[in-house]
């Protein structure tokens, strides 16, 4: 993975001294909290519910042994033990105090980390493709673009203060594992005729309260013009993105005001002017960044077929082990290895993306010996050892089981993915923390969650979305109404290159109620689906109705009836 | 509006503290009332930088033609003037000494694309002044972009602004004041490598 350069190292060593000056100026009153505010979470640092939160990035989600023994270590001092795992690949420490913020940020730089921009009305970190550099259907590795990308945007003086904040996600694959159509700007890479890497931009996406997917604005942008092409992207958002109103601020209001093509228009009449500029990135500075994304040393091993994996376990071990396989493990791009998913998704005990400190330095165990010391983060909120031994799967399996760390639900209905919510975050209206407990109580059995096979459920506390409940199979949102949290299910969201937005089926549910919807919902889908149909096959193929009536079957739920 | 004392950070200088002969005029605040009536009165004597789209309208008359000819008046731009609609007249104004960008308030952004605009696209050689919401801790990105005078807002530490140029030693994005390091790097590497082809 990226190593700094003396540039990169300096830039975060800098970055800590300002911010500790800024801290104490914070302390000692001479900077006003109105004023401080902005630069704080400039840096990730949220005030929340009950203290400071620091959102860590970890760009495009990739991860080093060395880097998550620090973080251990940092949620071990200075906060209660335990990190949260986001959707956008950051990390989130949910107890730190104001003035060891600065010390905590100098332990991150000394492991070439950050949480520079990872709040703000700024260019957010920015995400990509879990298995970037080994998904057997990548066209273009991503990392090299995403990490030159990280540079661009870091203390970018022009779009430090955006109406509104603004995510990149980059993806280099046929699938889509990036929500990509989601984004403020996604930008798909591939390969022209010559050969060359070009990226397809598409501009307007968004979450929130106007779930929008992106629109197509810009084909073929060769790889080296795309700072030129974002910064006349970016002057036309800043210069013209609404600042009236902080819930029509995002560039995809904008984009939806002017049409795609006018704002397309708009930004290549910009690019035009400085797209032969010293904005661009030459061949110099690719090579620069991308000899650290070479493939790791791989040994030369046969391809092992699924009999001879599962052959590793013994007898007693092999139905599980089985099910691991299934769900958790990857087909690589190389003969003999496999990519792994490790759930931080355990049944009801953790809360969705949660890890202890034990189970950090439990899992950077693990990538050392198992993966060339180097581990991904999903935005679905679980780990990824991305280049296993098919002949190691077994014994990794043993080790990972120790950590609770095995729980072969990914993709299942039980891979929810969740905010914090109203446990700890200040803008949400509901809790999503109890909600997600309550699923997986209720949706215990293993068999069941099999046979009901690729279902994905997304919480959101509040309309910010940042559980992405827009796009999930079922999306709940929690909403309040009169100083009561209630919940609001949409039907029909997915990810990926189908990527649609959810339908809300009607009025929202009390908390107690949520676990039998569910289950009303999913009764349908198992009475009405035809041989391998997903769960979302069947959504499409019935349409909302039969599921909306199933939903408000019973009618001793506290529906809310207005 | 007129405040004893600028910074001044000129390209290849020291950022300096500079004597303000300059008095901003028309701006749409509690600092100044005489907003009200911009379009009827007459800016005050002496060196005035005035609301671009006042200076618009006003700009044939012969008091502002007489005045401008003495290097008397310079305009600003409110965060929702756009330069580009404007290209034609900004480019041929050399006259005025300097152009001010008023920042509203601190978190408003526009002003960084005015001034890179008018950097880049407009070709501006004289002083971009930063006025308004002028904090220490936005300094830096601020002169990056294309300001070089900067009108403090009356509260911020002196001592502490001067610092704030120099808390970073390196760059990552091509901007009007500096290169990405990265470039410069690649470049002095290349010299080194002709000088030594060279020996």
């Amino acid at each position: 993975m990226y190593q700094y350069d003396p540039i990169d190292q300096a830039l975060v060593d800098e970055r800590v001294i300002q911010f500790r000056d800024q801290v104490d100026r914070r302390i000692n009153g001479s900077l006003p909290e109105s004023e401080f505010r902005p630069l704080r979470l400039q840096n990730g640092l949220y005030l929340q519910r009950h203290a400071y939160m620091l959102r860590v990035a970890i760009p495009y989600g990739l991860l080093s042994s060395k880097q998550l023994l620090t973080l251990a270590d940092i949620a071990d001092r200075y906060d209660q033990g335990y990190g949260h795992f986001t959707t956008r690949q950051n990390i989130q420490f949910n107890w730190v105090e104001l003035e060891q913020t600065p010390d905590i940020l100098a332990e991150l730089a000394k492991v070439e980390m950050h949480a520079i921009q990872t709040s703000g009305n700024c260019i957010r970190n920015i995400t990509s493709d879990p298995f970037a550099g080994v998904a057997a259907d990548e066209v273009v590795d991503p990392r090299p673009i995403c990490e030159l990308l990280r540079q661009w945007s870091t203390l970018h003086p022009e779009f430090a203060f955006l109406p509104r904040k603004f995510k990149f996600a980059i993806n280099g694959s046929t699938e889509d594992r990036t929500v990509l159509l989601c984004h403020d700007v996604g930008i798909q890479l591939h390969k022209d005729s010559n050969g060359e890497i070009v990226a397809d931009i598409y501009a307007g996406g968004g979450m929130g309260r106007t779930p929008i997917l992106g629109n197509l604005v810009h084909t073929n942008l060769p790889w080296q013009k795309l700072p030129s092409y974002l910064t006349a992207l970016l002057r036309v958002y800043n210069r013209f993105g609404r600042r009236d109103n902080l819930y029509k601020a995002r560039i995809k209001i904008l984009v939806k005001a002017l049409s795609p093509e006018e704002f397309a228009r708009q930004v290549n009449i910009e690019w035009r002017q400085i797209q032969e500029s010293d904005h661009n990135f030459t061949p110099a500075e690719w090579q620069r960044v991308a000899q650290h994304f070479t493939k790791p040393a791989y040994q030369i091993l046969p391809s092992l077929d699924a009999a001879a994996v599962a052959a590793q376990a013994d007898t007693s071990s092999r139905p599980a082990f089985q099910r691991w396989l299934k769900r958790n493990v990857r087909a690589h791009q190389i003969a003999g290895y496999a990519s792994v998913v490790l759930s931080l998704k355990p049944h009801a005990t953790q809360a969705p993306g949660d890890a202890t400190a034990t189970q950090m330095r439990a899992i950077a165990n693990l990538a050392q010996a198992y993966s060339f010391g180097e581990l991904r983060v999903t935005h679905e909120q679980n780990l990824v050892l991305a280049d296993v031994e098919q002949s190691q799967l077994f014994a990794l399996w043993c080790a990972a089981k120790k950590s609770n760390l095995v729980l072969p639900n990914i993709g299942l209905l039980t891979d929810i993915i969740a905010c914090p919510g109203g446990d700890f975050c200040s803008l949400a209206n509901a809790k999503s923390l109890p909600i997600a407990k309550a699923i997986q109580e209720r949706f215990d059995n293993l068999d069941y969650l099999f046979d009901l096979g690729d279902l994905s459920v997304n919480i959101s506390g509040c309309i910010n979305s940042c559980g992405h409940h827009h796009v999930g199979n079922i999306g709940i949102l929690g909403v309040d109404k009169d100083g009561e949290e209630w919940y609001q299910i949409t039907l029909g969201g997915e990810q990926g290159v189908n990527a649609a937005i959810g339908k809300v089926i009607g009025p929202s549910f009390g908390a107690l109620d949520i676990p039998t919807v569910m289950d009303n919902i999913l009764k349908v889908y198992v009475k009405e689906r035809q041989s391998d149909e997903r769960f979302i096959d069947t959504y499409r193929r019935l349409g909302i109705a039969p599921f909306k009536t199933a939903a408000y079957l019973n009618q001793k739920l506290s529906t809310e009836l207005v | 509006m007129k405040t004893t004392a600028l910074i001044e950070y000129r390209l290849g200088h020291r950022a300096t503290f500079i004597q303000n002969e300059w008095t901003v005029w028309g701006l749409p605040s509690a600092e100044d009332k005489s907003d009200q009536n911009t379009s009827a009165d007459l800016p005050p004597a002496g060196k005035v930088i005035v609301p671009f789209s006042w200076w618009l309208e006003h700009r044939d008359t012969a008091e502002i033609t007489r005045r401008t000819f003495h290097s008397e008046i310079a305009v600003w731009f409110a965060g929702t003037d756009d330069v580009l609609a404007h290209a034609a007249v900004i480019e041929k104004s050399s006259v005025w000494p300097l152009i001010a960008v008023h920042f509203p308030i601190f978190t408003d952004g526009r002003g960084y694309s005015t001034a890179a605009l008018l950097r880049e696209r407009l070709n501006w050689q004289g002083n971009i002044l930063a006025i308004g919401d002028v904090l220490i801790d936005q300094l830096r990105q601020m002169s990056r972009v294309g300001f070089d005078q900067f009108s403090l807002r009356a509260d911020q530490n002196q001592t502490l602004a001067l610092k704030q140029f120099s808390l970073y030693s390196i760059n990552l994005q091509h901007a009007w004041r500096d290169s990405r390091s990265q470039l410069i790097q690649a470049a002095k590497h290349d010299c080194l490598e002709d000088e030594l082809q060279a020996a």
